[in-house]
């Protein structure tokens, strides 16, 4: 029961894009179409869950004064590990991922839950959390994406409705992303706002 | 002609490919960081500080290193360790030899060691400056002008956004747009401007 | 200073250990990475850049690639590699000519522009087979081709279509000049 509960909050209560506000360049920079969205959310969670158990497992031996670095070398090992097999079995992924594979290394949330989470638990409840927050960011992925792609391309998994409307390039482009983000938060805040004032009148 | 290339190198780098607005490189800082108009820009100054020399670095270990032994898988592995450790290695001698300069952007250098603009030049450098394998004509100095232009642009980027938040500060915002999803708002709106640049031909 | 040794040892060990799997899972990819370029290469090969040849075997002429094309062992054309700048990245692409120089087929291996924008140089339209923009090039003459008289330009993006344009008219050039300069010899 408990492990459910670690594993549910990464992706609502503590989701680490719409309620940390982390990792955010690759969210907004891959989120052009749901299938990149998709296929960063899996690698950043293969990496997470990777590093998290290796973290998990050396906490112990790794001095508190060069555990920074020793974390970094783990997570950018997993990440190598994830630009390798993405390149092998899915050629065109990597190529429209790009640069920012690599850049999973620097993405906050991989050092944030080594840092505040799997350097302190055993290697199950590391797994959990790992995987929780992975699945919460895969997801926020691709309501961004979901939201791009078929507002600025006039697309979404294969189907086409730009007959319908004229898609505006700007949601495909920078500000597009950043635009989304920023209301999608607003709206979250919102809801939790209206939800937590219904909750504070009832008790 | 070389030298308009050069230049392009920076102005595409600030204004046309800005990093934080159109390459999304260091938007956490950005966010987090650009509340005041004084944090901000010491902060800018850091980024480009390790900016530029990340890209000297890892400029040089790509091209003496990797390369050579054709260890380019370790690309990743061994910029982020370099980037890590010249970052704490700036950040022990700024607090022995000048305090007063410590106090001013030392506290900000621990952040930047995860922050994707400094990683991201680095491996941008990599992608743009080498064709199949080997540099290209000015490839050093390109790497370290789009180094210093990737922190220019973060610098001039969180200049205008502090300044605007400065003055929304007391503005009435609908509660739940306050902070960061109204700092996304004009994000997006200043990124909108400068894709006005993008027609340039330079 | 023994402490300081001792964090030394241990982030080198871990270092290492991270190197192993790294050299490793290397070497277990490395050969199925390369499958896959040379796979996606000769599919472009055989049915957009030169159709119709049935063996391509790899030149270099003075820092120029190419492949020569056959049918029927008769040599039909050249497959020229060709590196053009686009707007944030290189674009790499195959440009098939035949004899006398005019493009059969040109097919985009690798580019890094802006979805929506430049992207659009390599955007195949529903309900059919290639790329709209890359097709325009087929029939022209490689060696004089030029945007907006031979070729129209994508709107918004001028750059990426210029960078494509540009690459093929002077890689091809400089090809036939050293090929002009190798059978002169």
């Amino acid at each position: 029961m408990k492990l459910l509960g670690e594993f549910l909050k990464g992706i609502w209560r503590e989701n680490p894009t719409f309620r940390m506000v982390l990792g955010l360049c690759p969210t907004l920079a891959v989120s052009t179409t749901i299938a990149n969205g998709i296929g960063m959310g899996l690698a950043a969670t293969f990496v997470l869950v990777g590093s998290s158990i290796f973290v998990s497992l050396v906490r112990n031996i790794v001095p508190e004064k060069v555990r920074i670095p020793c974390y970094i070398v783990i997570i950018a090992t997993f990440v190598t590990i994830a630009d390798l097999f993405m390149k092998a079995y899915s050629p065109a992924l990597s190529r429209s991922l790009g640069m920012f594979v690599p850049l999973i290394v620097v993405n906050c949330i991989v050092l944030g839950r080594a840092e505040a989470f799997s350097s302190k638990e055993p290697p199950m409840r590391s797994i959990i959390d790992a995987l929780g927050m992975g699945i919460g960011f895969t997801l926020a992925l691709i309501v961004i994406s979901a939201i791009r792609e078929s507002l600025g391309n006039g697309t979404a998994l294969g189907f086409s409705f730009s007959r319908v409307f004229e898609p505006p390039l700007f949601m495909i482009l920078a500000p597009g992303a950043l635009l989304t983000i920023g209301l999608l938060i607003g709206l979250i805040n919102y809801f939790t706002a209206k939800k937590g004032l219904r909750r504070g009148k009832k008790d | 002609m070389d030298l308009a290339s050069y230049i392009t190198i920076i102005i595409s780098a600030v204004f046309i490919n800005n990093f934080i607005l159109s390459r999304f490189l260091g938007l956490c800082s950005f966010i987090g960081v650009s509340k005041n108009t004084g944090p901000a820009v010491s902060m800018g100054v850091a980024v480009t500080f390790v900016t530029t020399m990340a890209s000297l670095i890892s400029w040089l270990i790509y091209n003496f290193i990797l390369l050579p032994f054709h260890l380019e898988y370790l690309r990743t592995i061994s910029f982020i360790l370099v980037i890590a450790s010249f970052v704490q290695f700036t950040e022990i001698v700024i607090q022995k030899k000048a305090p007063g300069l410590y106090k001013t952007f030392g506290i900000y250098l621990p952040l930047i060691t995860v922050n994707c603009a400094v990683f991201g030049v680095a491996v941008l450098n990599t992608d743009v400056f080498f064709l199949n394998g080997k540099a290209v004509d000015g490839s050093f100095l390109k790497a370290l002008l789009q180094g210093f232009g990737a922190g220019a642009g973060y610098t001039l980027a969180m200049f205008i956004m502090s300044g605007i938040r400065e003055r929304i500060e007391f503005a009435e915002i609908p509660k739940c747009l306050k902070d960061i999803p109204i700092t996304f708002v004009i994000a997006s709106l200043m990124s909108l401007a400068f894709l006005g640049f993008s027609g340039f031909k330079v | 200073m023994n402490q300081m040794l001792r964090f030394g040892l241990i982030l080198g060990l871990i270092c290492a250990a991270a190197t192993l799997v790294l050299a490793v899972t290397y070497e277990v990819t490395k050969p199925k990475i390369e499958d896959q370029l040379k796979k996606e290469e000769s599919a472009a090969l055989a049915k957009v850049v030169m159709p119709g040849a049935d063996t391509f075997t790899e030149k270099t002429l003075d820092g120029v690639e190419y492949l020569e094309a056959f049918k029927n062992k008769r040599l039909v054309g050249y497959c020229i590699r060709a590196t053009g700048t686009g707007y944030s990245g290189y674009i790499r692409m195959l440009v098939g000519i035949d004899l006398s120089s005019t493009i059969k087929g040109v097919s985009i291996l690798e580019h890094s522009e802006t979805p929506g924008l430049g992207a659009k140089i390599n955007e195949v339209r529903p309900k059919e087979e290639e790329p709209y923009f890359l097709r325009q090039f087929k029939g022209k003459q490689a060696y004089s081709i030029e945007l907006k008289k031979d070729v129209d330009a994508i709107t918004g993006a001028t750059i990426s279509s210029k960078a494509v344009s540009d690459a093929i008219r002077d890689t091809v050039n400089k090809f036939l000049a050293k090929m002009k300069d190798e059978k002169g010899l």
